[in-house]
């Protein structure tokens, strides 16, 4: 069945969404209404995530028929989705045959599978950022840049509790440039985001923006 | 009504009313009077590479949903998407997009859609996917390595809401040889784009897209808004110091605080 909501409609339903969560904000007599659209908008995503991942789950199947170079990597998708599937499945069959909440399997998973892999990737993210900030005078020697490695380095030097690091000038230094240039820069960067972030939200209001196919 | 809920109202109709004001003005002019970002015109240079040479574009969305802080980040992904899909519709293989969430990657797939058939793409297999490719950011970082190292994609457009794990995809990019495009709308991500992509958009560069990539004279009228309203926020931020100097900054503090 291909359901097809007709582009007028789809617009109508988003406009008016947007602006009755937007005046929830402003208005106290219209924050129930809000929670309401807002808890609606929470279950349809995590549709939304099943439907993803059962998309996740074909794109990678049909890879597996392909036997492309990367196929190796889609197996191992396909059988760890799965057997996280059947863990997860099994947990709740058991938590409703025990009548209370029984999740060991699944937090094995997370615990001795998930838990180090993301740990392991995040020691890489580290080193990863250290090599970018090294490679920066590399791409783009100008001005900018070279404050950038500086701040970087005298604020690294400033952390450090080793000597010859300790002196009290770098912790002094470190404090400065956290306190005063980057805190008003990071200032400065929010409020362009927010303004974009605001122009942003109008335009979808206003339906010039559509995010859809509408 | 609260003296913040007042104030919301009134920034949002100044907001509303200035767009509506500078695409009516806007309306019969040409030429573009807007700064050059780098990064936008790195994006329409890639296009017409990819044109030339038969090479694809990647574009990642990130992990921003459209229920959280995020979503602006991420739908100004979206708009970005929409415009690069029309734009390089004559190439001979479509853009790739992933994504990192749920919703984002249906909005994506829809948009796709639309924009296909609006500039009558019609074969299916020739248009770019969308797919979702991890929920964690390690998970979404790790999958879009596999993409970006792709030998066809000449370059990589990562806009919407990322966070530190962006260094990979830019990392990756780079020794790929490839150009990359990335803004985000995290803070300490952008210190990692601004480090590591070729060509970073810092700040409200993200939402700006629209009016460089010719979105609309809505879009070119958001950033003359922003110009208004940046250059009133810093006479109140001046005036604020002043207050503050002439110490009469406590009766303002006092109004705002109270309800109307």
């Amino acid at each position: 069945m291909n359901i097809k909501i007709k582009s007028p409609i789809s617009t109508a339903i988003a406009i008016g969404v947007g602006i009755v969560v937007l005046a929830g904000y402003f208005i106290p007599s219209m924050t129930n209404i809000r929670f309401i659209l807002l808890r609606t908008g929470l279950v349809l995503s995590a549709v939304a995530l099943l439907v993803g991942i059962i998309n996740l789950l074909t794109v990678h199947i049909k890879k597996l028929g392909a036997e492309s170079e990367n196929s190796g990597y889609s197996l191992i998708l396909v059988i760890a989705l799965l057997v996280t599937l059947v863990v997860g499945i099994i947990d709740m069959v058991q938590t409703y045959l025990v009548g209370q909440p029984n999740f060991q399997m699944t937090n094995w998973v997370f615990t001795y599978i998930q838990m180090p892999i993301e740990t392991s990737l995040l020691a890489v993210t580290a080193i990863s950022l250290t090599y970018a900030a090294a490679s920066i005078l590399r791409k783009r020697m100008d001005v900018f840049s070279i404050t950038f490695f500086f701040v970087i380095l005298l604020v690294l030097l400033g952390s450090f509790s080793i000597p010859p690091a300790t002196l009290p000038f770098l912790h002094v230094i470190r404090d400065w440039i956290l306190r005063v240039p980057a805190l008003g820069g990071a200032r400065g960067l929010l409020l362009g985001i927010a303004l974009g972030t605001i122009t942003t939200g109008i335009r979808i209001l206003l339906g010039t923006d559509r995010p859809y196919s509408g | 009504m609260s003296a913040t809920g007042f104030t919301g109202i009134v920034v949002f109709v100044l907001f509303m009313g200035l767009m509506i004001f500078f695409s009516i003005i806007n309306k019969d002019r040409k030429e573009n009077n807007i700064r050059p970002i780098p990064g936008y015109d790195k994006i329409n240079q890639e296009i017409n590479v990819a044109v030339e040479d038969g090479t694809q574009l990647h574009i990642s969305l990130g992990r921003g949903g459209i229920t959280g802080p995020e979503s602006a980040a991420a739908l100004a992904g979206l708009s970005l998407l929409k415009q690069v899909i029309e734009k390089s519709s004559v190439c001979d293989h479509p853009p790739i997009v992933s994504t990192g969430n749920a919703v984002i990657s249906i909005l994506a797939q829809d948009t796709i859609r639309g924009s296909s058939k609006a500039i009558s793409v019609g074969d299916q297999r020739r248009n770019p996917s969308g797919e979702l490719i991890g929920i964690t950011p390690f998970s979404y970082a790790a999958g879009a390595l596999s993409t970006i190292r792709n030998d066809n994609v000449s370059a990589n457009i990562l806009t919407g809401w990322f966070g530190n794990e962006i260094t990979w995809l830019t990392t990756a990019g780079e020794r790929q040889s490839s150009s990359t495009i990335a803004g985000t709308a995290q803070l300490p991500a952008q210190a990692v784009i601004y480090a590591s992509a070729s060509d970073p958009l810092i700040g409200e560069e993200l939402f700006a897209g629209g009016a460089y990539m010719g979105a609309g004279k809505m879009h070119q009228a958001s950033i003359s808004t922003q110009d208004v309203i940046r250059w009133i926020s810093i006479v109140i931020i001046l005036g604020g110091v002043v207050l503050n100097i002439l110490g009469i900054d406590s009766f303002i503090e006092d109004i705002l605080a109270g309800s109307m």
